[in-house]
C-alpha cells in the first residue's frame, strides 16, 4: 500500500494563493485505506481551508468529492468536463493520482494534498512503516523475506554494518536494524549460512536510476 | 603490477605494523595537513586519511592524501560509498592510483545523518564488501566494475577494510569479516577496542574461521582524550563498547590526557598478546601528538625506515630544491669526513713516532741488559774457575782421606738406605758400619766443608746439596757396588732445588746434571728479543724451550717426581702416536728418551719390543672418573664420618672442623663480610694424575678406531711481558686429546676485575673482594697474591655510556695502576658499547708504556679503528662476535685484511653459562675448532677467550639465597661457574675469565689433571 501524508495546512493555503473556486477531490484507494485522502479526510481538510480563509479575510467557494481511484482513466473522465469549472483541484490522492490527473485532464489545474511517503504496511491504527521501495529487483528470496533496500538506512546488500547496536539502527534508536532481523530469520529458519553468500553489486536501472519505469504486458493491452 | 606499499612490506615481513589517522581540515589549508603528517612522520608505518569521517565536510581523502605523501608519509586512503557512485568511486581510485597512493581503505561510510548534511541524499551505490569486490576486480581483472577492460596502467592498492567486534550479532562479526576477506581485502583495521576481552573472544572465532591467515588484522585504539570523551564514545557511538574500567581511570587521573595515552599504551600491549594481531591503528583523533608517545612507550618505536613513499607530483621547484638540499647535505658530509680522515692520519702518524721512540728506547735497553748478562756471564765464569779449583782441593783432601784408609771391605747394607732421601739417615748409618779410621776422615771431610761453606757463603740448601754429594763421592770412593745409584739418585733432587733460581754457586756443581746449559739461556732470550723488537715483527718469543736433554724444566704447581711422570706419560703418547702413523723410526726414538729419563720404564721397554708388533693393553678408569671424584673429594669429604678434614688444607685452618659443621660455619661467616671463609678455600684436591696411556686403556680397541689426527693447529697467541707473559692456544688436536695431538700451552684462567665496586655480585662471590672493591689494584694483587691468579681481566665497565659513563681519563688512572701493582698479563675489557670502547681503549693504549695487554672486545662496529691501534702498538685483541661461526670467520677477515696478524687475536664467541644456552655455544665453538683443525681453516685457528664469570653471576641460580631445596648458594655458584668453565674448557676454551677463587682453583685443578 501506498502511503501518504497531508501536507501543513499553510502550506496548502500558500498554493490556495488567488483561487477562488476550489474542488477539493479524495481517492478511494490507498489513500483512505492509510486514513490520508478518503472521504473523511476531504471533509476535514475542506473544513479546515474554509476556517483558514475566514482567518485570512478571504472568500473561496469549495466543492468536495471523493473518486473511487485516482490512477484508472475511467474514473476521471468527469473530472475532464468538471474540472474546468474550478480554478483549481485539490487531490488527496496519492501522487500517482495528482500526475493522471494532471496528464489526463488538459484543462484542470491539479494541487497535491498529500505528501506521498512510501509502500507500507499498517503496523496498527494510527501507523505505518516502509517495507518496499519499489527498486524492481527484489531480493526477499534472501533476505529471509525483509528488503534490506527498503528497511536498511544504507541500502546495504551486505550487512549489517558496524552501526548494528542490540537490533536498532545507528541512526536512531527508534529504527530497527533490518539486517540484524534478516539474520536472526535466517538463523531461525536454518539458512544463516546463505548469508555468507556475498551480494553482488546491484543494477539500479530497475529502482528508476535508468529513468522513469513502464510496464506493458502485450496480452492485455487493447 | 606497481611496487607493493610500505604497509604491506612491513605486514608482509611479519614485522608488527603501526598505523595512524589523520582527519583532514575543514577548510583549504594544506598546512593542517602537513603538520599533522610531520607529527606522525617515522613513528608509524602508514596513515589513514579519513574520507568526509562522519559524514562532515573536509578536505577530500584523495587530496589530503598526496599532501601526506608529499611530506614523506604512506596514506592510506579511505573511501566511503556515501558520497559516490560506481563512476565516481573508480574515477578517484584511477587518479589516486597515478599519484601513487597505495593503499585503500574500502568502507561504506558513516551514515549522513549524522554529518553536518543530513538532508543529503546518500548515495549507497554498493556497500563496502561490494566495493572491495571492485576494487579487486580492477586490480586483479583489469576491469571496470562494468566488465570493460582497463586499458592502460589500472590500479592496483593494498585494500584494506574496517571490522567492528563490538557491533551485534557479535556471532555473525567475523562472518562479515570473512566475506570482506573473500571479497579482497588484504588487511583489517578494527572499531576502537576497549574491552579486550571482547575482542579476544572475536579474535578467537576469527581463528577458528582461519582468517588470521588470510588477511593482517590491525587493532583499533584510540587514547581518550578526556573523560567527557570518554562517556561520549560510551553513551552516544554506536558499536563502541567503552569499559566502565576506563571510565573510572579518566575520572580518577590527576592528569587525564596522560592517562588516556596509558590506557591507550596498555590496550596495545594487551591486544599484541593475542594470537592473529599483526599490528595496531592508533586513532588519535584530532590529537595527533599523542602517537609518537604511544607508540614510544608501548615499545613500537623506533618504526622500520619507510619503503617507496614518495610523491608522484612534485612541482619543479620542490626538486630543485631537494635537489640541492641533498648536494649541500652530501658536500658537508664528505667535507666532515674528510676533516676526520685527516685528524686520524695526524694522529696514527704521531702514533707511528711514539711508537718508533719507544722502540728505540727498548732496543737501546735490551742491548744494555745484553752487554751486562755478557758481563754477568765473563764475572760468573771466572767465579765458576775459582770454585772448581777449590772444589778440586776439597776432592784431593778426600782422596788423602780414603787413602789412608785400609782396604778394608765395607758394608754394602749401606746401599739400601742411601736410596731413601733423608741424608742424615745415610749418615748415621755411616756411622754405624765405619771404622774409627774411615771415622776420622768423615770428619775431617766435614770440617773441610764447613770451612767451604762459610768461604763461599752458601745458603743452608746449597750447602746441604754439596754435602750429600760429596758424602755419596766418599761412598762411590769406599767401593760399594750400588753407590753409583746412591750418588745419582742424591744429586737429581738436589740438581732440581737448586734450577729455579740460578746462582752462582749453582755452578759449582758441575757433577750435577741439567745445571751445565743453565748460562747460556737467559742470553739467547735477550739476543731473540732484541732481535724481534728490531723488525718490530712480534713478540720476546714465548717460554724457551726445555734443555734439550732429558727433562724440561719443571712447572709451577707439581713436584719434580710427578711432572717427571706425567712427561713420560707424554713421551710415550708421542711415541704411540707415531708409532699409528707408522713412524717406527720416531716411536723408538723417543721410547729411548723414556728409557734415558726412566730406564725401568716397562711401557718403553715393550714399546721398542712391539714395535712391529701388536700392543698389551690395561683396562683403567677414564678421566670422567678422575674428575668425578676430585669434585667429590672438593665437596663431599667424607660427609658421614665423624672424622677430622685430612690433610690437603692450602690455608692453614687453626681448628678441626667437620664437614658439616663447614657448611654451618659459612652461614656464620655470612654475618662478618670481613673475614675469608675457610670452607671455600679449604678443600680442593689434585686429581690423581692419569699414569696409564690410552692405548694401554684401549684394551683390544686397534688405534685406528679411535685416534683421528689433525693436520692444522690453532695459533699460539702470547699476552703479558717478561716471564709472567702467558701464552695460549697452539694445540693441534682436540682440547685434552694428547693421545692424539699436543697441547703445548695449558688453558689459562684470568680473575675478573672490575674498575668500580658491581653492585649486582650476590654476597657469596662479592665478600671475596669486598676489602679491595674500592681500589681495582688492590683487588688484582688481591687475586695475584692471595689466590695466585696467573692472568687478570679488568672490566672498565664503568665506561658505559649508559651507566656512569666514566670519561677514558678515568679509566687509564685505574689501568695505570692496575699495571703498576701487578705484573701477571692484563685484558682490558671495555663496557661493550663500541663507539665508547674506542675512545676508552685507544686512550688507555697510549698509557701502557710498552706493556703487551690485551685490548677487548672488537666489534664489527669498532674493529677498524681499535684494530688500528692494536696494530700500531702491537697488543693482542679479542675478535667479539655474536655466537656464529661465520661471523667469527669474518671478523677475522676483516682484522687480517686490516693487516692485524691472527697471531695477535683471541675470539670471543660469545658464551652463555650452563643452562643459558652453553649447548649453543659449545656446539658452535666445537665447530670452529674442527672447522680450524681438521679443515684447515686457518681464519679461525684462533685460541677462545671465554667471559664465564660475567654470565655465570648474573644467572638467577647464583643469586637465590641458601634454601633447603637448592642448596648452599655459594657452593651453587662456585660449581655453576666451574661446570661452565670445565664444559667450555672442553670445547675448545684457552683462556677463561672467571670471577670466584674457589671455582678458578677447581678449573685449574682440572686443566692440571687433564694435561
Amino acid at each position: 500500500m501506498i502511503i501518504a501524508e497531508r501536507k501543513p495546512l499553510n502550506e496548502i493555503m500558500d498554493m490556495l494563493q488567488g483561487v477562488s473556486r476550489l474542488l477539493v477531490l479524495g481517492c478511494r484507494g490507498c489513500v483512505a485505506i492509510c486514513s490520508a485522502g478518503g472521504d473523511k479526510e476531504v471533509g476535514i481538510l475542506a473544513s479546515a481551508i474554509r476556517l483558514g480563509c475566514k482567518n485570512h479575510g478571504l472568500s473561496m467557494e469549495i466543492d468536495t468529492d471523493t473518486y473511487i481511484r485516482q490512477c484508472d482513466p475511467e474514473y476521471l473522465e468527469p473530472l475532464k468536463e468538471l474540472g474546468g469549472r474550478y480554478d483549481a483541484v485539490l487531490s488527496m490522492a496519492c501522487g500517482v493520482g495528482v500526475n493522471f490527473v494532471a496528464d489526463r485532464c488538459e484543462n484542470v489545474r491539479v494541487l497535491p494534498a498529500l505528501n506521498t511517503s512510501f509502500y507500507g504496511a499498517n503496523l496498527s491504527s494510527g501507523e505505518w512503516k516502509e517495507m518496499c521501495a519499489g527498486c524492481g529487483a527484489c531480493v526477499l528470496h534472501l533476505t529471509g523475506g525483509l528488503c534490506p533496500v527498503a528497511r536498511c538506512a544504507k541500502r546495504l546488500s551486505n550487512g549489517p554494518c558496524g552501526g548494528s547496536v542490540g537490533g536498532r539502527c545507528e541512526i536512531d534508536p527508534e529504527v530497527s536494524c533490518v539486517w540484524f532481523a534478516i539474520h536472526a530469520r535466517m538463523q531461525k529458519m536454518g539458512k544463516a549460512d546463505d548469508l555468507m553468500n556475498i551480494m553482488p553489486i546491484r543494477d539500479w536501472r530497475t529502482a528508476g536510476h535508468g529513468g522513469p519505469r513502464s510496464r506493458k504486458r502485450e496480452d492485455l493491452l487493447s | 603490477m606497481t611496487a607493493k606499499s610500505n604497509l604491506e612490506h612491513i605486514l608482509a615481513f611479519g614485522q608488527f605494523a603501526v598505523t595512524g589517522e589523520l582527519g583532514p581540515p575543514k577548510n583549504g589549508d594544506m598546512e593542517v595537513v602537513r603538520k599533522k603528517a610531520r607529527i606522525l612522520k617515522g613513528h608509524v608505518d602508514a596513515v589513514n586519511i579519513t574520507d568526509c569521517q562522519t559524514a562532515i565536510v573536509r578536505m577530500s581523502s584523495l587530496t589530503a592524501g598526496l599532501i601526506a605523501l608529499s611530506e614523506g608519509v604512506e596514506p592510506v586512503m579511505q573511501m566511503t560509498c556515501r558520497d559516490r557512485n560506481r563512476i565516481a568511486i573508480q574515477a578517484e581510485a584511477l587518479g589516486a592510483s597515478a599519484l601513487g597512493i597505495k593503499n585503500l581503505l574500502c568502507l561504506t561510510g558513516d551514515h549522513q545523518k549524522f554529518g553536518n548534511h543530513p538532508q543529503s541524499k546518500g548515495v549507497f551505490d554498493m556497500d563496502s564488501i561490494q566495493l572491495l569486490t571492485m576494487m579487486s576486480q580492477m586490480r586483479n581483472e583489469r576491469r571496470f566494475q562494468c566488465g570493460e577492460e582497463i586499458k592502460g596502467p589500472a590500479p592496483s592498492f593494498f585494500l584494506g577494510a574496517a571490522a567492528n567486534p563490538f557491533a551485534d550479532p557479535f556471532e555473525f562479526r567475523p562472518k562479515r569479516l570473512a566475506k570482506k576477506v573473500a571479497a579482497g581485502a588484504k588487511f583489517v583495521q578494527t572499531q576502537i577496542i576497549y574491552n579486550v576481552d571482547k575482542f579476544a573472544k572475536f579474535m578467537e572465532m576469527v581463528r577458528d574461521l582461519g582468517l588470521d591467515e588470510k588477511v593482517y588484522i590491525l587493532a583499533g585504539v584510540t587514547p581518550p582524550k578526556s573523560l567527557g570523551m570518554a562517556r561520549y564514545m560510551k553513551n552516544y557511538v554506536p558499536g563502541l563498547d567503552v569499559t566502565d574500567e576506563v571510565i573510572a581511570r579518566m575520572r580518577d587521573a590527576k592528569d587525564q590526557k596522560q592517562e588516556g595515552i596509558q590506557i591507550a599504551v596498555d590496550i596495545i600491549r594487551q591486544v599484541r598478546e593475542i594470537p592473529g594481531v599483526k599490528g595496531v591503528h592508533i586513532m588519535a583523533i584530532e590529537w595527533e601528538e599523542a602517537v609518537p608517545e604511544i607508540v614510544k612507550l608501548a615499545g613500537l618505536g623506533p618504526r622500520p625506515e619507510s619503503q617507496g613513499v614518495e610523491p608522484r607530483l612534485v612541482s619543479k621547484e620542490a626538486i630543485e630544491l631537494a635537489v640541492s638540499g641533498a648536494v649541500e647535505q652530501t658536500r658537508a658530509s664528505a667535507a666532515q669526513e674528510m676533516e676526520k680522515i685527516k685528524k686520524e692520519l695526524q694522529v696514527s702518524t704521531e702514533l707511528l713516532a711514539k711508537e718508533k721512540d719507544r722502540a728505540a728506547q727498548r732496543i737501546a735497553v735490551l742491548e744494555k741488559e745484553l752487554q751486562e748478562a755478557r758481563e754477568m756471564v765473563a764475572e760468573k765464569k771466572s767465579e765458576t774457575a775459582i770454585l772448581v779449583a777449590e772444589l778440586n782441593e776439597a776432592k784431593n783432601l778426600l782422596k788423602n782421606a780414603a787413602a789412608a784408609l785400609a782396604a778394608a771391605p765395607v758394608q754394602a747394607q749401606l746401599a739400601g738406605s742411601g736410596a731413601a732421601p733423608a741424608p742424615q739417615i745415610v749418615a748415621s748409618g755411616q756411622e754405624a758400619v765405619l771404622s774409627p779410621r774411615e771415622q776420622m776422615a768423615l770428619n775431617a771431610l766435614k770440617q773441610g766443608l764447613s770451612a767451604l761453606r762459610k768461604a763461599m757463603n752458601l745458603t743452608e740448601d746449597q750447602f746441604e746439596a754439596i754435602r750429600q754429594f760429596l758424602e755419596a763421592q766418599f761412598v762411590l770412593y769406599l767401593g760399594a757396588p750400588m753407590s753409583v745409584q746412591t750418588a745419582q739418585s742424591i744429586a737429581q733432587p738436589v740438581s732440581a732445588a737448586v734450577m729455579p733460581a740460578p746462582q752462582p754457586v749453582a755452578e759449582s756443581l758441575q757433577a750435577a746434571p741439567c745445571v751445565t746449559a743453565e748460562p747460556q739461556k737467559p742470553l739467547e732470550k735477550i739476543e731473540t728479543a732484541v732481535a724481534a723488537s728490531k723488525s718490530a715483527a712480534g713478540p720476546a718469543t714465548g717460554p724457551a724451550a726445555g734443555p734439550v736433554k732429558g727433562l724440561p724444566p719443571c712447572p709451577e704447581g707439581l713436584t719434580p717426581e710427578e711432572w717427571r711422570n706425567k712427561w713420560i706419560i707424554r713421551l710415550v703418547a708421542k711415541a704411540s702416536v707415531c708409532l699409528q702413523r707408522g713412524d717406527g723410526a720416531g716411536a723408538k726414538t723417543i721410547f729411548e728418551q723414556v728409557l734415558a729419563i726412566d730406564p725401568q720404564n716397562l711401557r718403553a721397554k715393550s714399546g721398542l719390543e712391539q714395535i712391529s708388533k701388536g700392543l698389551t693393553p690395561k683396562p683403567v678408569e677414564t678421566v670422567k672418573e678422575v674428575v668425578q671424584e676430585a669434585s667429590k673429594a672438593v665437596f663431599e669429604p667424607q660427609p658421614q664420618k665423624a672424622e677430622p678434614v685430612p690433610a690437603p688444607v692450602l690455608e692453614p685452618v687453626k681448628e678441626v672442623v667437620k664437614p658439616e659443621a663447614l657448611v654451618q660455619k659459612i652461614e656464620e661467616k655470612k654475618a662478618e663480610p670481613h673475614r675469608p671463609a675457610p670452607v671455600v678455600q679449604a678443600a680442593v684436591q689434585s686429581l690423581p694424575k692419569e699414569t696409564v696411556s690410552l692405548a694401554d686403556r684401549a684394551g683390544q680397541v686397534s688405534k685406528d678406531m679411535f685416534l683421528e689426527q689433525c693436520s692444522a693447529s690453532v695459533r699460539p697467541v702470547t699476552i703479558g711481558d717478561g716471564p709472567k707473559a702467558i701464552t695460549v692456544g697452539g694445540a693441534n688436536t682436540l682440547p685434552f686429546h694428547l693421545f692424539e695431538g699436543d697441547m703445548p700451552y695449558p688453558p689459562k684462567v684470568a680473575f675478573d676485575v672490575l674498575d668500580v665496586q658491581p653492585d649486582d655480585w650476590p654476597d657469596v662471590l662479592s665478600r671475596h673482594y669486598s676489602d679491595v672493591f674500592a681500589d681495582s689494584a688492590k683487588w688484582a694483587q688481591k687475586c695475584v697474591k692471595e689466590y695466585g691468579a696467573e692472568a687478570i681481566c679488568l672490566s672498565l665497565v664503568s665506561t658505559d655510556p649508559n651507566g656512569m659513563n666514566r670519561p677514558a681519563a678515568d679509566a687509564v688512572k685505574t689501568v695505570k695502576s692496575v699495571l703498576d701493582a701487578v705484573d701477571v698479563p692484563l685484558v682490558l675489557w671495555g663496557c661493550g658499547n663500541a663507539e665508547k670502547d674506542t675512545e676508552t681503549l685507544r686512550e688507555v693504549t697510549s698509557h701502557l708504556e710498552g706493556r703487551r695487554v690485551c685490548i677487548a672486545p672488537l666489534t664489527d662496529a669498532n674493529y677498524r679503528s681499535l684494530g688500528a691501534t692494536a696494530l700500531g702498538m702491537n697488543l693482542p685483541v679479542v675478535a667479539a662476535t655474536p655466537i656464529d661461526v661465520n661471523l667469527a670467520k669474518q671478523l677475522n677477515i676483516l682484522l687480517e685484511n686490516l693487516g692485524l696478524p691472527l697471531e695477535n687475536v683471541l675470539m670471543d664467541p660469545s658464551i652463555g653459562a650452563v643452562g643459558y644456552g652453553m649447548e649453543y655455544t659449545y656446539s658452535v665453538m666445537e665447530r670452529i675448532r674442527l672447522a680450524a683443525l681438521t679443515q684447515q681453516d686457518a681464519k679461525l685457528a684462533v685460541p677462545f677467550i671465554c667471559n664465564i664469570g660475567r654470565e655465570v653471576w648474573k644467572a638467577k641460580e647464583t643469586k637465590i639465597p641458601s634454601s633447603d631445596s637448592l642448596g648452599d648458594q655459594e657452593r651453587r655458584g662456585i660449581l655453576m661457574e666451574a661446570i661452565t668453565a670445565s664444559a667450555l674448557l672442553l670445547a675448545g676454551g684457552d683462556l677463561l675469565i672467571m670471577r670466584h677463587p674457589m671455582a678458578v682453583e677447581l678449573t685449574n685443578v682440572l686443566i692440571q689433571g687433564m694435561m
